[in-house]
């Protein structure tokens, strides 16, 4: 009797578990194909790469929860073009970084930016993208450059170009900059009045700004801020991965799919 | 490359020293009027009038049904952007939502205490002519608030652990530092392993002074006892 009172206990959790794993196993094995340490001779045959999908248009789930977005196409077309299966895995951003280089992820694909300090434990591939930071506040705002913001309460996403485009103008210990673990809480910061201005990337602000035209937001460009360019990353020495997506950008820059795909035009 | 390298916490040894202080004053502020809030709701709990035991009720049903993490965003984003028209600073939301979540918790603390006080002490009192509430007041709460101590301690190391989540509201506490030297340097040893000392040297002083406490107010407390003196 006991047995059958433990199990009617047990059941509905057993059934809700039994119901999750099948809804997980059309997408077969997840495991990354490549061993990332760049030595492998076996062909490349499917690329995993990790992403922080928050980051609209760059990256973001759809509704059943797969990553879409310009990386993710990109990503299919660099694949297409290859004949390389490839797949998107929603990590998040500290995750990805670290599974690039511990392994579990073949790749970074996540509207990186190409730094200096970023290449000291990344290889980058050629960039794909070219960025620039916009400043966003309300429009009735007094705000007109980035060095009227020297005072302000300026919301960003954490560790982002944008946070440290915040920390080089207040300082890194700064109490006015406000880091947010993605860029759409920032954007809700400054709606909601408790920011002066939001610092992101151009595309995911004048995105937001397309979608609500009625947010009463505008955004103000700053020759100071630095053109950025977004490149994938792959753990350092993985030369075998790195030529396999250089190979493959080069050829969708080469027949126009890549501007199609962004929009915009790279050298 | 060193294994460790400490250099990138003395690095931001400022930022660290705030938000150090800054766990210690929310998790202080928000145990501070989670208890009083938690005392009112668990009176509320051991209430015979059903118009003051169902709001309680439900009240600390839903906030101990739900992960803080989420009502701290619901709090900072929502709730009081809309009551306010705008956004306060996360200070406010942060010790809001920390008092709102603990003293659900500590409710049932003051519920679980006073019910554990034998049903012939109210009875004893109310027939040497106190009333209820002096009976509660007097008799009651003083011998429940003993029994309360061991539990009320380990809600407030739960809150100081629970104070991490204010990250998400940009509240600049220890974790909020760490994951910015995390996110700066690339490395992740060295900020989150100081992070959880830091939080480690915070728990074990709050476990000393709550120990100290419960001497304080144990009536059994034998001073002779601890020197091995029983026989």
């Amino acid at each position: 009797m006991k047995k059958n009172k433990l199990f009617k206990l047990i059941a509905p959790f057993a059934a809700a578990t039994m119901i999750l794993a099948a809804c997980g196993a059309d997408k077969g094995s997840t495991g990354s194909s490549t061993d990332g340490d760049g030595d492998g001779d076996g062909e490349i045959t499917k690329i995993v790469a990790g992403t922080e999908a928050t980051y609209a248009p760059f990256e973001y789930l759809d509704t059943k929860g797969n990553v879409v977005g310009l990386d993710a196409e990109i990503l299919a077309a660099i694949g297409e073009e290859m004949g390389i299966e490839t797949e998107m895995k929603n990590t998040g951003w500290d995750a990805m970084l670290s599974q690039v280089t511990t392994g579990g992820i073949d790749m970074g694909a996540a509207a990186i930016t190409i730094t200096d300090d970023r290449k000291e434990t990344y290889d980058f591939t050629a960039p794909y993208y070219e960025a620039s930071l916009l400043i966003v506040t309300k429009e009735d705002s007094e705000i007109e450059s980035l060095a009227d913001l020297k005072d302000s309460k300026i919301a960003v996403q954490m560790n982002t170009t944008g946070h440290k485009a915040a920390q080089d103008l207040q300082g890194k210990a700064s109490k006015n900059i406000l880091a947010y673990e993605n860029f759409s809480v920032a954007l809700t910061e400054v709606l909601n009045g408790s920011t002066e201005a939001a610092i992101g990337d151009n595309a995911v602000i004048l995105e937001y700004i397309k979608n609500n035209p009625d947010a009463g937001l505008k955004t103000i460009e700053d020759d100071s801020f630095e053109v950025d360019y977004f490149g994938f990353i792959v753990k350092k020495g993985n030369k075998e991965l790195l030529d396999v997506l250089n190979e493959g950008l080069a050829k969708i820059k080469e027949n126009g799919k890549l501007a199609e795909i962004t929009g915009t035009e790279i050298e | 490359m060193d294994f460790f390298r400490w250099d990138i916490i003395w690095d931001y040894r400022e930022l660290y020293l705030s938000g150090f202080l800054t766990t210690i004053i929310l998790t202080i502020c928000g145990y501070i009027g989670g208890v009083i809030f938690g005392l009112l709701l668990g009176l509320g709990q051991v209430s015979n009038k059903k118009w003051i035991y169902w709001p309680a009720k439900i009240y600390i049903d839903v906030f101990r049904g739900t992960p803080m993490l989420v009502q701290l965003l619901l709090i900072h984003l929502a709730v009081i952007p809309t009551i306010f028209g705008e956004s306060m600073s996360w200070w406010v939301s942060g010790i809001v939502g920390l008092i709102l979540n603990s003293a659900a918790y500590n409710a049932e603390i003051f519920r679980a205490g006073i019910q554990s006080i034998d049903k012939g002490q109210m009875e004893a009192a109310r027939s040497l002519g106190l009333t209820h509430s002096q009976a509660m007041k007097k008799v009651i709460l003083p011998q429940a608030f003993r029994r309360m101590i061991p539990p009320l301690g380990n809600e407030f190391i739960a809150l100081l652990k629970d104070s991490s989540l204010v990250t998400v509201i940009a509240g600049m506490e220890i974790l909020y530092v760490s994951k910015v030297v995390a996110g700066t340097y690339q490395r992740f040893w060295e900020p989150y392993l100081f992070a959880a000392f830091l939080y480690l040297v915070l728990t074990y002083t709050a476990t000393k002074i709550i120990a100290i406490v419960e001497k304080r107010v144990d009536i059994n407390y034998n001073p002779r006892k601890k020197r091995g003196a029983h026989k």
